[in-house]
C-alpha cells in the first residue's frame, strides 16, 4: 500500500495495487456526510451529491450517463453520517476517460434546475421504499430515536418536512465549500501503479481549490452535546398486516477508535457477532424465535449506537424482547467469560485476512479509517490490540460501556396483536406511532 | 497424490488463475483453482439438489437441509461444527435455489485440512432427530415470515412463479409452501439425505492460497471411502407453452404499484440466452437503459426499475421489476413496457447501444472474479447447473458475439404479451375493510 501523508494543500492519497483483474476502483470521500446537514434541512448534502452526479462538465445528466456505460463504468455517489463519496470502477484501458468525468462531478457540477426539482420529487418516494420494508424501517426509527439531539440520529435522507427546505444554492454552496482538494480522502485500488495513480490524483483535484483549513469534522450535535437519553423506552411502530416485529435494541455507545474500541469488538462478538454468540444461541437456536439475531457497535468517526437486532415472529416479540433485554443486563454486568474472550479474539484475529484479502478492501479500510481521522492502518492493525486484552480488560468495557437501563426498543409490528406483550416486556415506557409518520 | 483421481478439464478462471476438474471413483468431482494472493481459502460443495428435486406436498426440503446441514454429526455434537469454523476466524454459510444447494466455508489457508474433514463428515455422518428438526423448522418459519408474508418484494417474486409455470418445479418457491414446511416428515428428511447427499451428486470447488497435490490427498483420504449413490432420474418435466397472458393482483400494505413481470425465456445453457442478458441490460442494467430513462427520469412515472434473467438450468424468466411513483400505476407502466419493446422488436439498436452492453458485461464478469469466494461461486454454479465450470467464460464469449440484430429478434420471440406473467401488488386502500 502507498499511503501519502495528509499535505497542506491537498488530499490524502491511498493506493493499493493489484494486477489479479483488469479493472480500477476509486472512492473519493468528501469529509463532512450528513451529519452537518443544516438542523432542519436533513437530506441536503444526499441531494447535493445526486445532483451532482447528474450532469457535469459539458454533459447533461443523459450525455453523462451515456458515456459513463459506453466505456461499461460505474460512476456513484454515496452519503454516510461522516463523508459524501464519489466513487467509481472501471476497466483498466478506459480509466482515464472515467476519471475525467469524475473530476467533472468534483469540479463543474451543473446543478441543473431541472435536476434539483426532479430530484426533490424523487426523494419522498425513496422514504415510500423505506416504509414498505420493515427492516429499513425499523433502522429509521431507532436512529431517530436512539439519542434524541445526536448528530447521528438526524436522517441523511431527510424528512418530507426538511426535503421541502431544501434549495438549490443551498446545494451549490454545500459543494462548493465541502469539495476542496485539502477536504479529500483519495482512495485508488486495482489494475494500477504508482505513476498511474499519481496523474489520476492530479486529474481529480487539480481543478478543485484548496482552502489550507483542517479538513472539515462534525461533532456530536453541532456544538451542542445532548444530554445522554436515560431510562428504558420503547417505541411501537405500528403497521398492519405483519406475521413479525423487526426489533431494534440499544443505545449510544462510544466511537471507532476509542480506547475501548477492541475490548467492544470482543464483547460484540461474543454477544451478537457470531452464529455462537450468545443472542444467536438463545434467540434462533434454542427457541426458534428469529431467523437471526445479533448485535453489532456502529463504526463511526463519533460514538455511535451498540445495536441489537432481530425479527421475532409476531405472538414471541414480547418474550423475545424480555428474553434480549435480560440478556443485556445479565451481559453488561458479568461481561464475557474468559473463555468466550479466547474465543472471540481467535475468531476476529483470525477473520482479519478476509477483510483484507482484495486491493479494493484494504483500500476501503483505509479510507474509512482516515474519514474517521485514525491513524493509518488502525483496523489492520487491531490484531494486535486483540492480542494484548484479558478478560477482565473486556469484562471492564462492558461495564463502562454497556447501558442495558437506557435501552431503547423500536418494533416495527401489528400493534393490535402485539402491543400488551410488548408493554408487559420490560423496555420501558411504551409509545405507539404510525409507521408512515417519520 | 492420489492415484485415483483423474484431470479431465481445465480453464484459466481469471487472470493467472487455472481451475483444474478432477474426478474421483465414487464419482465425487473437484475443481481447483490456487490463487495466492492472500492467505486464505475457498472450500465449496455443491450438491446438484435444490428445489426442482422436491415433489409437491414436500416443498421447502432442500432449502430445510440449508439449515439442518449445520447441526450435529456422529463425531460432533450440536454447535460444533460453527464453533470449529468460527475459531479459525472463517465462516460458513449455504444457499439454495431450484437447481442446487451449495455449502461454503471461508477458511484461513492453514486450516484448509479442518474444513475438508468437516464436509466430508456432514455428507455421509448427519445426524437428523426429531429436536434439532423442529427447532430448524421454526427458524424457517419465521425465514419465510421475514422474506415473503412481510416482504412485498418476496411475495412478488413467490406469485411469479407459481402462476408463470403450471407444470415445471420451479413453480413452487425455494423456501417452500408454509404448510408443506409444517408438514415435512422426519423419515422424509432422511430419506432426502440418503438419496441426494452423496458423492456422486457433489462437486468440491475450492479456489485459494494451497498446494494442490496436498488437497488431492487431503479430500481422497476424506472421502474416498464414501459410497456413491443410486440417484434418481433426472428430472425432465417440460413446460407447456404459454399462449396467454396471466395477470395476479393483490392489495398490501404498501405505498405505491408495484409490478413484476416474468416473460418465458430460454434456460441458461441455450445460445439466445447470452442475448437476452443483452436485452435485459439494454431495458434497465445501466442508468442509461431505455426503461429507465422513459419510465424513471422522462416520465417520472417509476421509482426504481430492475431486469433480471434468471440463471437456471431449464427454461425460466426475463423479469421487469417497477415500483411504480406517487400518482402513476402498475398499468400505466406496463404501456410504457410494451412502447419500448414493440421499438426494440420492430428495429434493431445501434450498434453502440449493443456494445455498451457489451462493455458492461465485461466489467461484470471481472467484478465476479475478484475474489475467492466469488470465483469459487462463479466456478460452482456454471458445473453444477449446466455441467461444466468452463461456461463461466463461454458465456463472456457468447455475449462479446451478440449483434443488434440477434436483439432484435430475441425480443421478437421470447417477450411477447402472450408469453408473460404480470404480479402487481396495490396499495390497500383504508375503507376496503369496511366495504368487504
Amino acid at each position: 500500500m502507498t499511503t501519502q501523508p495528509v499535505r497542506a494543500a491537498g488530499p490524502l492519497v491511498i493506493v493499493e495495487a493489484s494486477s489479479d483483474t483488469p479493472l480500477v476502483w476509486f472512492d473519493v470521500a468528501i469529509r463532512g456526510g450528513a451529519s452537518s446537514d443544516p438542523r432542519g434541512v436533513e437530506g441536503l448534502h444526499r441531494h447535493a451529491a445526486l445532483l451532482a452526479r447528474r450532469g457535469a462538465g459539458r454533459r447533461d445528466r443523459a450525455e453523462l450517463d451515456e458515456t459513463l456505460d459506453n466505456l461499461g463504468a460505474a460512476l456513484d455517489v454515496g452519503v454516510s453520517r461522516d463523508a459524501v463519496s464519489v466513487s467509481g470502477l472501471a476497466l483498466s484501458r478506459h480509466l482515464d476517460s472515467v476519471i475525467d468525468l469524475a473530476a467533472d462531478v468534483l469540479a463543474e457540477p451543473r446543478f441543473s434546475d431541472e435536476e434539483h426539482a426532479r430530484l426533490l420529487r424523487e426523494t419522498p418516494q425513496v422514504l415510500d421504499e423505506i416504509r414498505d420494508d420493515d427492516s429499513a424501517l425499523a433502522t429509521r426509527w431507532f436512529d431517530w430515536l436512539c439519542s434524541p439531539g445526536h448528530s447521528y440520529g438526524r436522517t441523511s435522507l431527510g424528512t418530507e418536512g426538511s426535503l421541502t427546505r431544501i434549495d438549490r444554492a443551498s446545494a451549490v454552496d454545500t459543494w462548493r465549500r465541502e469539495v476542496t482538494a485539502d477536504n479529500l480522502v483519495i482512495g485508488l485500488a486495482g489494475d494500477i501503479d504508482d505513476t498511474t495513480a499519481e496523474r489520476i490524483v492530479t486529474r481529480l483535484t487539480e481543478r478543485l481549490p484548496t482552502t489550507g483549513r483542517a479538513p472539515i469534522a462534525v461533532d456530536v450535535a453541532g456544538g451542542t452535546p445532548p444530554a445522554p437519553a436515560r431510562g428504558r423506552r420503547t417505541i411501537l411502530v405500528d403497521k398492519p398486516d405483519r406475521t413479525q416485529a423487526q426489533l431494534r435494541v440499544g443505545h449510544l455507545s462510544v466511537r471507532y477508535g476509542d480506547p475501548d474500541t477492541a475490548a467492544l469488538a470482543i464483547a460484540e462478538a461474543v454477544f451478537g457477532g457470531m452464529f455462537s454468540s450468545r443472542l444467536m444461541q438463545e434467540i434462533r437456536v434454542k427457541r426458534g424465535w428469529s431467523y437471526g439475531a445479533g448485535c453489532a457497535l456502529r463504526r463511526s468517526r463519533l460514538p455511535h449506537w451498540f445495536e441489537i437486532w432481530m425479527a421475532a415472529g409476531i405472538d414471541v416479540a414480547g418474550p423475545a424482547v424480555a428474553l434480549t433485554l435480560e440478556l443485556f443486563a445479565e451481559y453488561a454486568a458479568n461481561g464475557p467469560t474468559d473463555d468466550e474472550v479466547d474465543f472471540a479474539r481467535s475468531y476476529l484475529v483470525g477473520a482479519m485476512p478476509f477483510h483484507v484479502a482484495t486491493a479494493r478492501q484494504r483500500m476501503q479500510l483505509a479510507v474509512r479509517d482516515a474519514v474517521f481521522d485514525l491513524p493509518p492502518g488502525y483496523t489492520a492493525k487491531l490484531p494486535e490490540a486483540l492480542g494484548a486484552l484479558s478478560g477482565e480488560d473486556v469484562r471492564a468495557a462492558c461495564r463502562r460501556q454497556l447501558r442495558p437501563d437506557d435501552a431503547v426498543t423500536v418494533a416495527v409490528t401489528t400493534a393490535d396483536q402485539a402491543q400488551a406483550a410488548l408493554a408487559a416486556a420490560g423496555g420501558g415506557t411504551l409509545t405507539v406511532v404510525d409507521h408512515d409518520e417519520y | 497424490m492420489t492415484m485415483s483421481w483423474q484431470l479431465d478439464a481445465e480453464a484459466p478462471a481469471g487472470r493467472g488463475t487455472t481451475a483444474k476438474r478432477y474426478r474421483l471413483g465414487n464419482g465425487l468431482t473437484l475443481i481447483a483453482a490456487v490463487d495466492r494472493r492472500a492467505p486464505i481459502v475457498a472450500l465449496q460443495t455443491w450438491f446438484r439438489v435444490g428445489s426442482r428435486h422436491e415433489r409437491p406436498g414436500a416443498t421447502g426440503m432442500a432449502h430445510l437441509f440449508e439449515h439442518l446441514m449445520f447441526g450435529q454429526t456422529e463425531s460432533l455434537p450440536p454447535g460444533e461444527f460453527d464453533r470449529l469454523v468460527e475459531r479459525t476466524g472463517g465462516e460458513s454459510n449455504a444457499a439454495t435455489w431450484v437447481d442446487w444447494t451449495y455449502y461454503r466455508l471461508s477458511l484461513p489457508a492453514r486450516d484448509l485440512a479442518l474444513g475438508v474433514r468437516l464436509e466430508a463428515e456432514r455428507m455421509q455422518h448427519l445426524v437428523l432427530e426429531s429436536g434439532p428438526v423442529e427447532s430448524e423448522r421454526d427458524v424457517v418459519t419465521n425465514e419465510r415470515r421475514e422474506r415473503v408474508e412481510d416482504d412485498v418484494d418476496g411475495w412478488l417474486d413467490e406469485q411469479l412463479m407459481a402462476h408463470a409455470f403450471t407444470e415445471h418445479p420451479y413453480r413452487w418457491p425455494t423456501i417452500g409452501w408454509m404448510e408443506d414446511i409444517r408438514a415435512l416428515s422426519l423419515p422424509d428428511i432422511r430419506a432426502f439425505y440418503r438419496t441426494w447427499y452423496a458423492p456422486n451428486n457433489a462437486t468440491i470447488v475450492c479456489v485459494g492460497d494451497f498446494d494442490e497435490p496436498a488437497l488431492l490427498d487431503l479430500i481422497a483420504h476424506h472421502y474416498g471411502s464414501i459410497p456413491s449413490a443410486q440417484l434418481p432420474e433426472p428430472s425432465q418435466v417440460l413446460e407447456p407453452a404459454q399462449t396467454r397472458e396471466r395477470v395476479v393482483r393483490a392489495p398490501k400494505p404498501i405505498a405505491t404499484d408495484r409490478l413484476l413481470v416474468g416473460y418465458k425465456a430460454p434456460g441458461q445453457d441455450d445460445a439466445d440466452w447470452a442475448v437476452l442478458e443483452i436485452v435485459a441490460t439494454l431495458l434497465a442494467g445501466c442508468p442509461s437503459a431505455r426503461l429507465y430513462r422513459r419510465l424513471v427520469i422522462e416520465r417520472e412515472a417509476a421509482s426504481s426499475v430492475d431486469a433480471q434473467l434468471t440463471p437456471f438450468r431449464d427454461p425460466s424468466l426475463l423479469r421487469l421489476a417497477v415500483t411504480a411513483a406517487r400518482g402513476h400505476t402498475a398499468d400505466e407502466i406496463l404501456g410504457v413496457i410494451d412502447e419500448e419493446l414493440a421499438l426494440m422488436a420492430d428495429k434493431p439498436p445501434a450498434k453502440a447501444e449493443v456494445e455498451k452492453a457489451k462493455a458492461i458485461a465485461e466489467t461484470d464478469f471481472w467484478t465476479s472474479l475478484v475474489d475467492v469466494d466469488g470465483k469459487a461461486e462463479a466456478l460452482g454454479h456454471y458445473e453444477a447447473a449446466l455441467g461444466d465450470f468452463r461456461k463461466v467464460n463461454s458465456l463472456a464469449e457468447r455475449l462479446a458475439e451478440v449483434t443488434a440484430e440477434d436483439v432484435a429478434r430475441v425480443v421478437r420471440t421470447y417477450l411477447q404479451a402472450s408469453r408473460r406473467t404480470i404480479v402487481i401488488a396495490e396499495p390497500e386502500h383504508e375503507d376496503a375493510e369496511d366495504e368487504a
